[in-house]
């Protein structure tokens, strides 16, 4: 599902950062674990296809993604990977659901509101639906995010540091919601983090 | 849940902004159209309505005055010509047309003009659409306005004013009557009440000071001996009063001299366009009388308001030029705030086209309304005014007319959309998306 062989990459003016290769199959939940400034969002945005590849290969459901640029590649992204960012960022001046249905729409999804009322019933924000963003609170919004990485179908999910901002009980419920609607869906579920409390609830653990 | 929807529901979060460059554009059309809506109809009343004129005729004075009194009805008369005079202009064989005006009285303000039969068919084609034309003196025809605005209707009667505009003072021994109703077919006739030669001449009978042209300016001298006349005129009216119901217009029309009987002008048309070298020297060389080209008159009138509608079109252009960078500044520094929503939007599969497609709908959209705001209040400021230039000039003026201007207009609003937004599109487009999501 996910293979990456040699994966180096140089930002200006600083040293290789040299990643260990991975190899998951699908359905997979892995958790990749560093300090702060060892490269794991470096390494998120490789597999998300958000960075160039600098040296190395990198396949993603059995797809060299050197394949895919411009807005192939942007497509995609959009329609096999769901992220979910530290920050959860919308699109301020829409409400829940549209931000939803913009999601299906810009990867070419159809739109389907029954599937958006799904995935927010899973994170259990569906009488949020036509909230504006703004209106939720931090850890809506967390899930929220969620919801939206799920709404695609995706093959991949991709978290970065999804629970360093929450408090414990949340950062249980926010593992907890990921790991079962990645299996839900059968999707690839990887979380790259510093935050130590995620060890203990994942099997697989790649250290940066 | 469409590009297009989002850039719309991105321009209405931030209402204040949006407002600001929608009213500004808006503003630059609203100056721009009811500038160009005023003067194409001013243009357009003038050109119809002196289209099937080639040359006026009237006493000496100013020729610009003689064809904006004559044709337009919107200044006041040179003074008067003996119709006899202008015989042989009309029989003059490069002439097809010669039409006898006399004006100087109204009613309310609206006109009162003597004149013929063919003032109202061969030369403005109007229609009666109720009652007949005149057959017999102080029968009147109105324009269809007059109708509508005094309400007047056949039958009815009324007694004119001497003098155009304000009251000098009534002729209330004679009265119009209403006999047709024309109407409304966009020219002078509209806003005119139309009546015989005769009528004019009946009520002007006894008026010893209109045979020296009621309107010239006259020396202290000439004014006591008017003034003397007067006295002397108003002491025969009282006996003419009396015995006004012995006579009938006819006889009053008797006793008018045929020589005596005065024309406020002749308008003519040539039946060949040799007409031009022959006829207007014609009436020149007669004395106090002389001949304006409208064509001539009004092209200089227009030219004369060129600089003025260009001062406004700059005003309009400048106003504009505001819209498109308060536009820019808005969207511009707007994009900080959706550096984010721009990285998240390709993340989520947009490609940098679709972004960049998405920022310049913005623009556009703003500019779409702000065009459409403006278009839509400038035709109706033009109809509200429009009530206004009216009931001043007795010309009817309407908000209801396109430009095809406003095409051009859309055009350049779209421009000014684009234009303000290509900038901030091709930053959102050059967005890298790894790095912006990096910063936390």
């Amino acid at each position: 599902m996910i293979k990456t062989k040699n994966l180096k990459y140089r930002y200006k003016n600083s040293e290789d950062i040299v990643f260990p290769d991975i190899n998951l199959s699908q359905g997979e939940q892995t958790l990749i674990i560093g300090k702060s400034g060892c490269g794991k969002t470096t390494l998120l945005h490789l597999l998300a296809a958000l960075l160039k590849n600098q040296s190395g290969k990198i396949s993603l459901i059995n797809n060299d993604i050197e394949k895919f640029f411009g807005a192939k590649l942007d497509k995609f992204r959009g329609e096999n990977i769901g992220i979910v960012f530290q920050t959860p960022y919308f699109i301020d001046s829409l409400n829940v659901e549209d931000n939803l249905l913009l999601v299906q729409k810009l990867s070419n999804c159809k739109k389907d509101k029954e599937r958006i009322l799904k995935v927010l019933e899973d994170v259990n924000l569906s009488s949020k639906l036509k909230s504006r963003v703004f209106e939720l609170s931090h850890g809506e919004k967390q899930r929220v995010t969620i919801a939206r990485a799920l709404v695609n179908y995706p093959k991949l999910i991709l978290a970065d540091e999804p629970t360093s901002s929450l408090d414990d009980e949340s950062c249980n419920n926010v593992i907890n919601l990921l790991k079962k609607s990645a299996k839900k869906e059968n999707a690839t579920l990887v979380i790259v983090t510093h935050d130590n409390r995620l060890k203990d609830v994942f099997s697989n653990i790649i250290k940066l | 849940m469409s590009l297009l929807k989002l850039s719309w529901k991105n321009i209405i979060t931030k209402p204040l902004s949006s407002g600001l460059s929608i009213l500004l554009l808006s503003s630059g059309i609203i100056i721009i159209l009811i500038t160009l809506l005023t003067f194409k109809q001013i243009e357009e009343k003038f050109k119809s309505n002196s289209s099937n004129i080639d040359l006026v005729i009237g006493a000496k004075g100013s020729r610009l005055q003689l064809v904006l009194c004559n044709i337009f009805h919107v200044d006041q008369p040179t003074g008067n010509i003996l119709y006899a005079r202008t015989k042989s202009i009309s029989k003059h064989p490069f002439v097809k047309m010669a039409i006898p005006l006399s004006l100087g009285d109204s009613y309310n303000s609206y006109r009162i003009v003597g004149t013929s039969n063919e003032y109202i068919d061969s030369l403005y084609k109007g229609n009666i659409s109720k009652g007949r034309h005149w057959k017999q003196p102080m029968e009147v025809v109105i324009g269809s306005s007059i109708n509508k605005k005094l309400g007047l209707n056949i039958n009815d009667e009324f007694i004119g004013n001497h003098g155009i505009g304000e009251s000098i003072h009534s002729h209330d021994e004679f009265k119009y009557k209403v006999v047709g109703i024309l109407k409304q077919n966009n020219t002078v006739l509209d806003n005119l009440i139309l009546t015989s030669l005769e009528s004019v001449w009946i009520v002007h009978g006894g008026d010893s000071h209109s045979k020296k042209g009621s309107f010239e300016l006259l020396s202290q001298s000439e004014i006591d001996s008017i003034n003397k006349e007067q006295a002397h005129h108003e002491h025969n009216h009282e006996h003419h009063h009396h015995s006004e119901k012995d006579n009938t217009y006819e006889n009053i029309l008797q006793k008018i001299d045929v020589k005596d009987r005065e024309i406020t002008s002749l308008l003519v048309k040539y039946s060949s366009p040799r007409g031009k070298f022959t006829v207007p020297a014609m009436a020149n060389n007669s004395e106090g009388i002389m001949a304006a080209e409208p064509s001539i008159e009004i092209q200089q009138l227009i030219e004369l308001l060129l600089p003025a509608i260009s001062v406004m079109k700059s005003m309009a252009l400048l106003v504009m030029i505001i819209a498109a960078l308060s536009m820019f500044i808005a969207m511009f520094s707007s994009l900080k705030d959706r550096k984010y929503e721009i990285a998240l939007l390709r993340v989520s599969g947009a490609s940098s086209k679709q972004v960049f497609t998405t920022i310049i709908f913005e623009g556009m959209l703003i500019s779409v309304i702000g065009y459409l705001f403006g278009l839509v209040l400038s035709h109706l400021g033009m109809e509200i005014f429009s009530g206004y230039l009216s009931e001043n000039y007795h010309y009817d003026f309407t908000g209801w007319i396109w430009l095809d201007t406003s095409w051009y207009l859309l055009f350049g609003a779209l421009l000014i959309g684009i234009i303000s937004a290509i900038y901030p599109a091709i930053v959102a487009y050059k967005t890298d998306i790894s790095e912006t999501l990096s910063k936390k």
